[in-house]
């Protein structure tokens, strides 16, 4: 398995704009086709505003290839709040589920803790 | 009345105030979806019809009693929906006019910001200026080291477009879009093809345009309008033969 990139970053909003830019340059250099590449940027912005929601702080987000798929795990990180999350959530968690193959949504104490999925070429 | 109650009575009584009322209720999913869905080249209001429309179908084929909750299924079901909708309706048409069109646009803008800001504007004032993302004045300004495949290359006997070899997979579509686009173009008004020529192909900004074909621009943006849509029109019927 090798691992392509990876982004640690303070959650909030003024940050997704980043995150979707460098998702997509991931998925360029993985050799992700234009709709899978939104797919994907859509699956890990919607990934942190789960932690978020959750209570997160910090995020790192872990992008690691084997060739024919992409596997991304986006972790909460630094101190941790755990909030009750947001009604939205729910779709947030559906949308992964539709779009991303084996999506994974981990919890502790009743906080999400760590998204992941893969995409296949 | 709780969610499972209200699909539950829906079910047994087909009532269709009661339907309208569980569609009011979830409205919001489709508008978030559809919100999430939004920039990839189809308008807002389009992409909340299409989450509608599935939502509507989706409540008559909600289940309550398998135990899930009717935001876990429709989800899905809107996020396929709108999926097959890109597919159909928006790839011929969208890939080219973005780029060109947002790349042209940006530079306008970042030019009239410049003088009414007394210096060099953000990504983000671009962006709420021309009311798109952050990212998409980003990747767009990226967009700018672009060149045209037609433009000759060094040697001057050749174009950039006849050194790239074709890839395996996907250049039968390509084909098959660029002969339904030369089809389509052939149908246009000798103005409207000068305009998408202008427009698409040399990236010339509106103002641009306008003072090319020696009219204002409004009537370039009209008829930027008016030729797009016509175009559309014809790559659909086109596709469908």
């Amino acid at each position: 398995m090798k691992e392509l990139f990876a982004l640690e970053l303070p959650l909030g909003n003024g940050q997704m704009t980043t995150v979707r830019l460098a998702t997509g340059g991931v998925a360029a250099s993985f050799g992700l086709g234009l709709d899978d590449s939104e797919d994907l940027k859509l699956c890990v912005t919607e990934s942190l505003l789960l932690l978020l929601h959750a209570g997160s702080g910090r995020a790192r987000v872990e992008f690691s290839e084997d060739g024919a798929q992409l596997f991304v795990a986006v972790l909460g990180a630094g101190e941790t709040t755990f909030g009750g999350g947001m009604p939205e959530d729910d779709i947030s968690e559906a949308l992964l589920s539709a779009l991303a193959e084996d999506a994974l949504v981990e919890r502790k104490d009743a906080g999400i803790v760590r998204v992941s999925f893969r995409f296949s070429k | 009345m709780n969610e499972e109650e209200l699909f539950q009575q829906y079910h047994e009584t087909h009532d269709v105030a009661l339907r309208n009322q569980i569609v009011e209720n979830y409205l919001y999913i489709a508008q978030v979806i559809a919100k999430k869905f939004s920039g990839r080249g189809v308008e807002y209001d389009d992409l909340v019809q299409v989450a509608s429309l599935a939502l509507m179908r989706g409540v008559d084929r909600f289940d309550p009693a398998r135990g899930v909750r009717f935001s876990t299924f429709i989800t899905p079901t809107i996020t396929g929906e709108i999926k097959n909708y890109f597919r159909d309706h928006a790839r011929v048409i969208h890939l080219p006019r973005a780029v060109s069109e947002l790349r042209a646009d940006i530079r306008d803008t970042d030019d009239r910001l410049t003088v009414e800001l007394g210096r060099k504007p953000t990504a983000q004032e671009i962006a709420s200026a021309l009311g798109v993302s952050e990212e998409e004045v980003v990747s767009g300004a990226e967009a700018g080291t672009v060149v045209s495949l037609d433009r000759p290359t060094a040697d001057g006997d050749t174009t950039f477009h006849e050194l790239i070899a074709a890839p395996d997979d996907g250049g039968i579509e390509q084909m098959e879009n660029r002969d339904l686009l030369n089809s389509a173009l052939e149908k246009l008004r000798e103005a409207e093809r000068t305009l998408i020529r202008h427009r698409f192909v040399e990236g010339l900004s509106q103002a641009e345009t306008a003072g090319r074909m020696h009219v204002s621009q409004m009537c370039v943006s009209r008829l930027e309008r008016k030729t797009l849509a016509k175009l559309r029109n014809l790559l659909q019927k086109e596709a469908a033969e």
